[in-house]
Formats: C-alpha cells, sequence, structure tokens
C-alpha cells in the first residue's frame, strides 16, 4: 500500500564526469528526506532524475513498484519547487496555484475552491489577485509551495527553495515547510547545502560528498556519529588532528592523547575529530584539578565575540583549536588574546577515522 | 479541510497530447530546418553552380572570363577599394563618437544618440541621394556656388555615403564596448602617473580593442556588400555589388552574374565571421560589475567632443535635411519655388508601391519575429540533437550579401512549379531570410533571460511543451517580439539589395521605386519617395511605440528579481 521511492544504483555521467555514482536509497512514504552536500556533488543531479529533467545514464528509479526511469516529467506527478521560486511573472498568485490543476482539466469551481484552500494553508488569501513581483520573497516562495502542492503531488521535490532568502524569513518558513509536511503527510526530498536546515528539518539526512552518498541516517546520527571524516567536517564544526597510535595512546605531534575509541579503527594512522563544545578551557591550574588526562596548556590567539557564545581559537602545540565558550563565562575566565591557558580534550568527546 | 480535499485523494496526472514533446520539438526543428535549407542554402548552391558547371561539367571559364575582362574585373578591385577607406574612416569617426557619449560628460548625449542612428530608419540610399544635391553635376554646392565642372559620381561619392551609412552600426559596437569597459582602469592609470594622451592610447584604446575590430570587420562587410549607395552615386565606378545587377539584369549574363556573387561571398563572409567571432569574445569579457562613474570632462576635453558630436550630427542632419527639402523644389538647383510636383509620382510603381512595400513589411514582421522567436526557443531552451547545426543556419544569413541572395532566388526559383516566384511571397521569404541572423541573436538573447525553472516548473505541473510556450514562454517574450517585428519591419520597408532582383511587373517596392525614379533622372521623385518611407517608417515607430506604452507597462511585465 505504501507508496516507496527507491533508487538503485543510480548513476549520472555528463561526458567524462561522473555527477552520480551508483546511489541506492529508500525513501518511505511521509517521510522527509534531505540531501545535503556542497555545490557540485550531485545533490541537485538527482533530484532532477526523480522530476524527470535528466535522464539516468544507468540504474533505476522506482516509484510505487514500477520503473519510472522513462517516464515523462509531466506523467510523474511530482511537484517542484525552486530556488528562483519560479512563478509565472505574467498569471496573478491565483492563476499560478490554479495552473497545474487547469492542465488536469479540473472543473472550474474545484479549481476555485482548491486555490482556496491551498492559499488559506500558507495565509496569503488576500494576494489573491496580485502578480509575484508585487509579493516578497518570502511569500513568493509561499506560494511556490502550495503552486506545486495545489495538484495533489506523490512527492514534493524541493530544489535549495530558501537559499535566495534572507536568514530570518529562511528560519521562519522552514518551520512552515515542516509544519506542512507533518499536516499533509506529503513524501517531500529536500536539498540543500545549508547542515543548520537539513539537521532541523528533515527526518533522515542524506549527506553526499562526489557523486556518492557519504551517510545516510537522522540528523542526530549524521551530527553526534558521522561515519566519515567528511561527514564530521561538513556537518558541524570539528577540530581535526592526524595522529599515530602508540600503545594506548595516539600520538599528535608532541602530544600524547587518550582517546576512548582509538581501538574501534584498524589502522595505526588516525584522524581525529573533536566538537569544539566538547572542549573544555580554564585558566592555569584550574583543570588539573577536575581531570586526570589529556590536559594542555595553549595560548588564545584570537577570541571572537559571536553573540551568545564568544569563540576561541587556541594555539595548542602547532594545532589550531577552535572551542566555543559562553559569553559569561568568558569574563569569568578573564584570559586575553596572547594569554596561556589550559585546555581539556575530553577522551570520549574524540571522533575517530583511518587516515587514508 | 478533509473534506474539500476529497477531489485531490487520488494523485491525477494530466492528459497528454497525440505527439509527445520531443517528437514535437524534432518536428518544429525539422521544419524550420528545412526553411533555411530550401531558402537560403538552395539559392546558394544554385549559384556554385551556375558559376562553376558549363554545359553539365565542371570549368572555371566563367571566371577566367571575369579576370580577363577588364572592365568587370576592376569591380574587384574597386570594392576593396571603398571598402577599406570606409571601413578605416567610419571605425575611427565612430570610435570618438562613442568615446564622447559614454566616456566624457558633454551634454546632450541623448540627442547625439538619436542623430546618428536616423540611418537606421531610412533607406539605405538617402547619403547619396543628398551628395547628388549638393555635389553631383547640378549639385547645390559644386554647379550652383562652386561654378565647377568637378561632380562627385565615383569612389568618393561611394565613400562618403558609405560612411554615413554605417555610422550608427559601428557606433552601436563600440558604444557597447565602451561602456562595459571599467573606467577605473583608466582612473588607475592616471593615479600611477599617465597623462591623459597615456591613458588614452595605453588603456583606453587596447581596452576597446575587440570592439574596434569588430566594428571594421562589419562595416567592411556592410560596405562591400552594398548596392544602393554605389548603384545611385557610383557612376562608371563599378563594384562588384552593382556589377551583378549589370551582368544579370542590364546583360542576362546569369553565370557572369554567379561568378562575381561567389567572389562577392569570400570577403563578404570572411568579414562577417570576424565580426560574430570577435564580437562573441568581446561579449564575454563585459563584467556586469562594471559600472562606470564619470568624473566631469575637463573644459577643453568637453569643448572638443562637443564641437565634433556637432559636426558629425550636422552633417547627418544635413543629409535629411537636404532630401526632404529636395523632394519639395521645383528644379534642384535652379528654381527654388515650393511645390509637391515630385510627389506626383508615374502610375507604374508610385503610390500603389507603398501600400505594397507597408503590407508586405507588416507580414513580414509577423513572420519573422514568429519564425526567429520559435528557433530560438529551438536552439536555446529545446535543444534537440543538431540544434548547433540549426544555430549555424539561422546566423548564416548576415553573411550573405543581399545581392547574391537576390540572384540566387532567380536562379533557384524561376521555375513555372515554384507558383510563389514572382508573387510578393517570395519577397517576403527574401526578406525574412536575410534578416534571419539578427531577429534570432535577439530572441536568444532573451530567451536566455527566462529563467530555466520556469519552463521546468510549467512541465511539472503537467504542461505540455506547447501549452508552457503559447502560456509562460510567449507572454514572458511579448517585448522582444514586438522589438524583432519592428525590426523586420523597419528591413522590409527600405531594404533594396536582394529585393531588386525580385520585384516583378506585378509587384514594385517603394525603395525600389527610389532607385528607378533616380535611373529616370526623376531625381526630385526619388527624394520624394525616400521621403514618405521615411515618414512611414517614422509614424509606425511612433504609434508602436504608443501602443507599447500602454500596453506593456503593466505590473506582471515587471520581471520579479530574486
Amino acid at each position: 500500500m505504501s507508496k516507496e521511492l527507491v533508487l538503485e544504483n543510480l548513476t549520472k555521467k555528463f561526458g567524462e564526469l561522473i555527477a552520480v555514482n551508483k546511489v541506492n536509497l529508500e525513501v518511505k512514504e511521509g517521510e522527509f528526506v534531505c540531501f545535503l552536500g556542497p555545490s557540485g556533488c550531485g545533490k541537485t543531479t538527482i533530484l532532477r532524475m526523480i522530476t524527470g529533467f535528466e535522464i539516468p545514464t544507468d540504474g533505476k528509479i522506482w516509484y510505487d513498484g514500477k520503473v519510472i526511469n522513462d517516464l515523462i516529467p509531466q506523467k510523474r506527478n511530482f511537484g517542484i519547487v525552486f530556488q528562483s521560486y519560479a512563478l509565472f511573472p505574467n498569471m496573478t498568485v491565483g492563476e499560478n496555484i490554479a495552473f497545474g490543476l487547469k492542465m488536469r482539466k479540473f472543473p472550474k469551481n474545484i479549481i476555485e475552491s482548491r486555490v482556496e484552500e491551498m492559499l488559506n494553508l500558507v495565509g496569503l488569501t488576500k494576494w489573491k489577485d496580485y502578480y509575484p513581483a508585487q509579493l516578497s520573497g518570502g511569500q513568493q516562495q509561499r506560494v511556490a509551495l502550495v503552486r506545486a502542492l495545489a495538484p495533489n503531488p506523490n512527492v514534493l521535490l524541493l530544489d535549495e527553495p530558501l537559499s535566495a532568502l534572507d536568514a530570518k524569513i529562511r528560519i521562519r518558513l522552514r518551520a512552515e515547510i515542516k509544519r506542512l509536511q507533518n499536516e499533509l503527510g506529503k513524501t517531500m526530498i529536500y536539498v540543500t547545502h545549508d547542515q543548520e536546515e537539513a539537521l532541523s528539518i528533515a527526518d533522515k539526512v542524506v549527506v553526499m560528498e562526489a557523486g556518492v552518498f557519504e551517510q545516510v541516517g537522522t540528523p542526530l546520527e549524521i551530527y553526534q556519529n558521522p561515519k566519515t571524516s567528511f561527514v564530521a567536517d561538513f556537518v558541524g564544526t570539528s577540530n581535526f588532528f592526524k595522529g599515530v597510535k602508540e600503545g594506548s595512546m595516539v600520538r599528535v605531534g608532541d602530544l600524547l592523547l587518550k582517546v576512548a575509541s582509538a581501538n574501534g579503527v584498524n589502522e595505526d594512522r588516525l584522524i581525529l575529530a573533536i566538537r569544539p563544545e566538547k572542549i573544555e578551557v580554564g585558566k592555569r591550574g584550574t583543570l588539573k584539578k577536575k581531570y586526570k588526562e589529556n590536559i594542555f596548556s595553549g595560548r588564545l590567539d584570537v577570541a571572537t565575540f559571536m553573540g551568545v557564545v564568544v569563540r576561541l581559537m587556541i594555539e595548542l602545540n602547532g594545532n589550531e583549536v577552535i572551542t566555543d565558550v559562553l559569553y559569561t563565562d568568558y569574563e569569568e575566565l578573564g584570559i586575553k588574546n596572547g594569554e596561556s591557558l589550559e585546555i581539556y580534550l575530553p577522551p570520549n568527546g574524540f571522533m575517530v577515522f583511518p587516515d587514508k | 479541510m478533509a473534506n474539500k480535499s476529497e477531489n485531490f485523494a487520488v494523485s491525477t496526472t494530466p492528459p497528454t497530447g497525440i505527439i509527445s514533446d520531443r517528437q514535437i520539438v524534432i518536428l518544429v526543428s525539422l521544419l524550420i530546418g528545412f526553411i533555411l535549407f530550401f531558402f537560403m542554402l538552395f539559392p546558394l548552391y544554385s549559384i556554385l553552380k551556375m558559376s562553376f558547371l558549363k554545359n553539365g561539367h565542371f570549368s572555371l571559364a566563367s571566371y577566367y572570363k571575369y579576370f580577363r575582362t577588364p572592365r568587370i574585373a576592376r569591380s574587384l578591385h574597386h570594392s576593396f577599394y571603398v571598402a577599406i577607406i570606409s571601413m578605416i574612416v567610419t571605425t575611427i569617426l565612430a570610435f570618438f563618437f562613442a568615446y564622447a557619449l559614454t566616456r566624457t560628460t558633454i551634454k546632450g548625449k541623448n540627442i547625439f544618440y538619436t542623430i546618428i542612428m536616423m540611418p537606421l530608419i531610412s533607406p539605405p540610399i538617402i547619403q547619396a541621394l543628398a551628395l547628388i544635391l549638393l555635389f553631383g553635376r547640378n549639385g547645390l554646392i559644386t554647379a550652383h556656388l562652386l561654378k565647377t565642372d568637378w561632380s562627385i559620381y565615383g569612389a568618393w561619392g561611394i565613400i562618403i555615403s558609405e560612411i554615413f551609412y554605417c555610422l550608427p552600426h559601428a557606433l552601436v559596437i563600440l558604444y557597447t564596448t565602451l561602456s562595459a569597459v571599467d573606467t577605473r582602469i583608466d582612473e588607475a592609470a592616471e593615479s600611477l602617473g599617465a597623462n591623459a594622451f597615456q591613458v588614452f592610447w595605453k588603456v583606453t584604446v587596447p581596452s576597446a580593442k575587440y570592439g574596434l575590430v569588430s566594428a571594421a570587420a562589419l562595416v567592411f562587410n556592410l560596405t562591400i556588400t552594398d548596392f544602393g549607395n554605389p548603384i545611385v552615386i557610383g557612376g562608371n565606378y563599378n563594384v562588384l555589388a552593382t556589377e551583378i545587377y549589370s551582368q544579370v539584369i542590364g546583360l542576362q549574363k546569369f553565370d557572369m552574374g554567379a561568378t562575381i556573387s561567389v567572389i562577392l561571398l569570400i570577403p563578404s563572409v570572411a568579414a562577417f565571421l570576424v565580426n560574430y567571432y570577435i564580437s562573441k569574445k568581446s561579449f564575454s569579457l563585459i563584467s556586469g560589475q562594471a559600472r562606470p562613474f564619470l568624473r566631469p570632462s575637463r573644459m577643453w576635453k568637453k569643448i572638443g567632443f562637443t564641437g565634433y558630436c556637432i559636426l558629425i550630427s550636422a552633417c547627418i542632419i544635413l543629409i535629411y535635411v537636404t532630401v526632404v527639402f529636395g523632394s519639395f523644389v521645383k528644379v534642384w538647383p535652379y528654381d527654388w519655388r515650393l511645390s509637391f510636383t515630385h510627389y506626383n509620382f508615374p502610375s507604374i510603381g508610385g503610390y500603389a508601391s507603398l501600400w505594397t512595400s507597408f503590407w508586405i513589411a507588416i507580414v513580414v514582421g509577423i513572420i519573422g519575429a514568429s519564425l526567429t522567436l520559435v528557433s530560438g526557443y529551438i536552439v536555446e531552451k529545446a535543444k534537440p540533437k543538431g540544434s548547433q547545426l540549426l544555430y549555424l543556419l539561422s546566423v548564416m544569413p548576415a553573411a550573405i550579401p543581399g545581392t547574391v541572395m537576390g540572384l540566387g532566388y532567380i536562379l533557384a526559383f524561376n521555375r513555372p512549379y515554384y507558383i510563389f516566384y514572382g508573387t510578393p511571397w517570395i519577397i517576403i521569404i527574401n526578406v525574412v531570410i536575410c534578416n534571419y541572423t539578427l531577429g534570432m541573436l535577439s530572441s536568444i538573447t532573451n530567451l536566455k533571460q527566462i529563467d530555466k525553472s520556469m519552463e521546468e516548473a510549467a512541465t511539472s505541473l503537467g504542461a505540455s511543451i506547447i501549452t508552457t510556450f503559447t502560456r509562460v514562454v510567449f507572454p514572458l517574450s511579448k517585448v522582444a517580439f514586438m522589438q524583432t517585428f519592428i525590426y523586420y519591419f523597419m528591413r522590409s520597408m527600405v531594404t533594396i539589395s536582394a529585393v531588386i532582383f525580385l520585384v516583378s511587373a506585378t509587384v514594385h517596392l517603394a525603395a525600389i521605386e527610389i532607385i528607378y525614379l533616380d535611373m529616370d533622372g526623376r531625381m526630385g521623385s526619388a527624394n520624394a519617395m525616400a521621403t514618405v518611407i521615411m515618414v512611414i517608417v517614422l509614424s509606425f515607430l511612433g504609434v508602436v511605440r504608443f501602443i507599447g506604452k500602454k500596453k506593456f507597462s503593466s505590473p506582471q511585465m515587471q520581471q520579479s528579481s530574486v
């Protein structure tokens, strides 16, 4: 009964360039999946293959038990929301929303009530007879959203829908999209390069790099247990160290670190990553009392005020380490740029990857 | 919500037509390809065949004959002489004019720009007509004031006419180039210690080099292919374009006409290619960022450039005043009484030709604008296999001289089974094809501005390609469509070179009548006909502008900017 969208060994080549390389994914009905990756990683190409604007070089796209590789876009009944909104400037808001319904030859009265219903959904009822150019960016994207939803598509595909908007509206609209998804129970596939957006909105995040899936998982899994150093780097902020196993410890330059999960990796050469919020800093001598190991002394290079927190850049034996502390804590710490401090890297805070 | 949405409980897809989008694109591409093939390549092929075949065998006899007949062979030398001098002078004049309009803070820029663009709306022989009135055998200045026997007929007459005919074309290119280059590099050079002349020669001129080459190539192409001015003012000084006409229409020597056509094709295609590739290159250099900020120019610079612009503008105005005035003067330059006698055109042609020209121009405008819009869509948006070939065919016409195309049409279509031959339709087709390049390029430029996702949105909502085109693409191209329509209309009203071969005993065109009237020695009527054509074109432009302003200023045309 449930209509699944399945990508099977999906591949797309543009000449020599392999944009998407044998990816596999299952999207359940009603699921909110987010493709996350840097520009050029192939996420938009996958979306365009699902919509039917690109034909896969190899592999299959299944929907509801059928291969839809060769189905023309009009027959897929997938709605799309574009980064540039792509509203028809020569039609009013109402006409834009009615467009897909007219194409399906619905009777006039049904079209009208559906348009009203859609406008209601995003609170734009009184803008029905305005032209897109008269609306703000956020309003335009709301119209684009319900225009795509109006003909009741099987899947809604959103291609960086919020990238053209400014930060505050982006966050508001993000919540609204999530609310709509919950209300309508619609399968949604969302492409973005903004990790915060991906983590906050999706049920399932697919992190992509160079045409392959680096990791597929819930936002929490992706953040807490990144499978590769790329994911650790791309999602959230991490400090990276190159190290070599030395007995039960890991050597990073002159430092000898205790790393809880070092044995999870077979190789001797490791990449260690640690999130800024796991790191603790204090005045000289204060941390030694609290912890047994992994206490080092470093020098504060720069402190950058970022609102609630202050980002500290600390020089630690030739490595640069970033950590965030609350502004109040920073004040209490009372350390100026160039002064030395104590830094604690908790052994169980490290993520460990093989160094290839 | 649930009860309202019951119609949408199941997913629906739109009904699809009998043929798919892809098939439609292929069909339309084939149709346009066929049109260009049949009405452009086939006439060219007919010319090549005529020039190289004698009694069914390959032969260079025509070429041998061409170079062994001194009177005819001279035309090659003449054409190059005229074209090269016109090219150098026009490019330099246009460059300084463009410089004044873009890099100085002189007053009256809009007026100067409008004046220098005037030749675009008039028959391309008006320059020669004016020169004859002023410097001809009965010229106001030569015969009347200076009482000299010297007259302007010949090389210099052609060159001066060509300079004023080509000025607007060269100016458009140089104006674009100079406004695109960032003026801050001039300021940087100054801050590094260069004086005004050093900045000009070492920075400004080199930064405009692509524009200069492109403008020069275009002027060369326009001049070497021009027919109207040389036929009116050339006298015995024959150039390639006029020699084709004399051979074919005067002497019925089609093989010689075809041979000269091939000879003319070589430099004109070469110049076209230079212009085409260089302008492509130069447009890629234009950064959208360069917002020119102009400091007030120094006094001497302002005075100098204002004087220069006034001088050039005065010459252009003089051309128009002379022709218009000449059409009212009873007997130039002896009887200065004003009258309308010259407006009594002989019964053949005459006012009927104006009507024919007008309705043909309207039809040309509609067909030309529609066809170039659709082919632009195929090449820029639909991109089926082989669309590059279609693009190549579409830009070719600008390389082919009008006289060559005209002769090609005679050779290709003067057969009883081509029922359109000898009717206005062959003229319509010819004008559409001859001006295809610019229509096509402007249509592509316009379509490039339409966001690709706009069409994809329509497609994903279920629209077929035809619905997408009629409901989305066309409404967004209305302004460009009107511009192309106007361009075609103007070209059709004033064009001479190709259609002079295609007018017949029953189909007369006003612009061609100017030449016939001039050949008959009815100089005053030739001026009158030129004047009426300009009045028609100007009034038509005015009407279109007026309607356009009302229609296109509604809010939906203000494209949303992201």
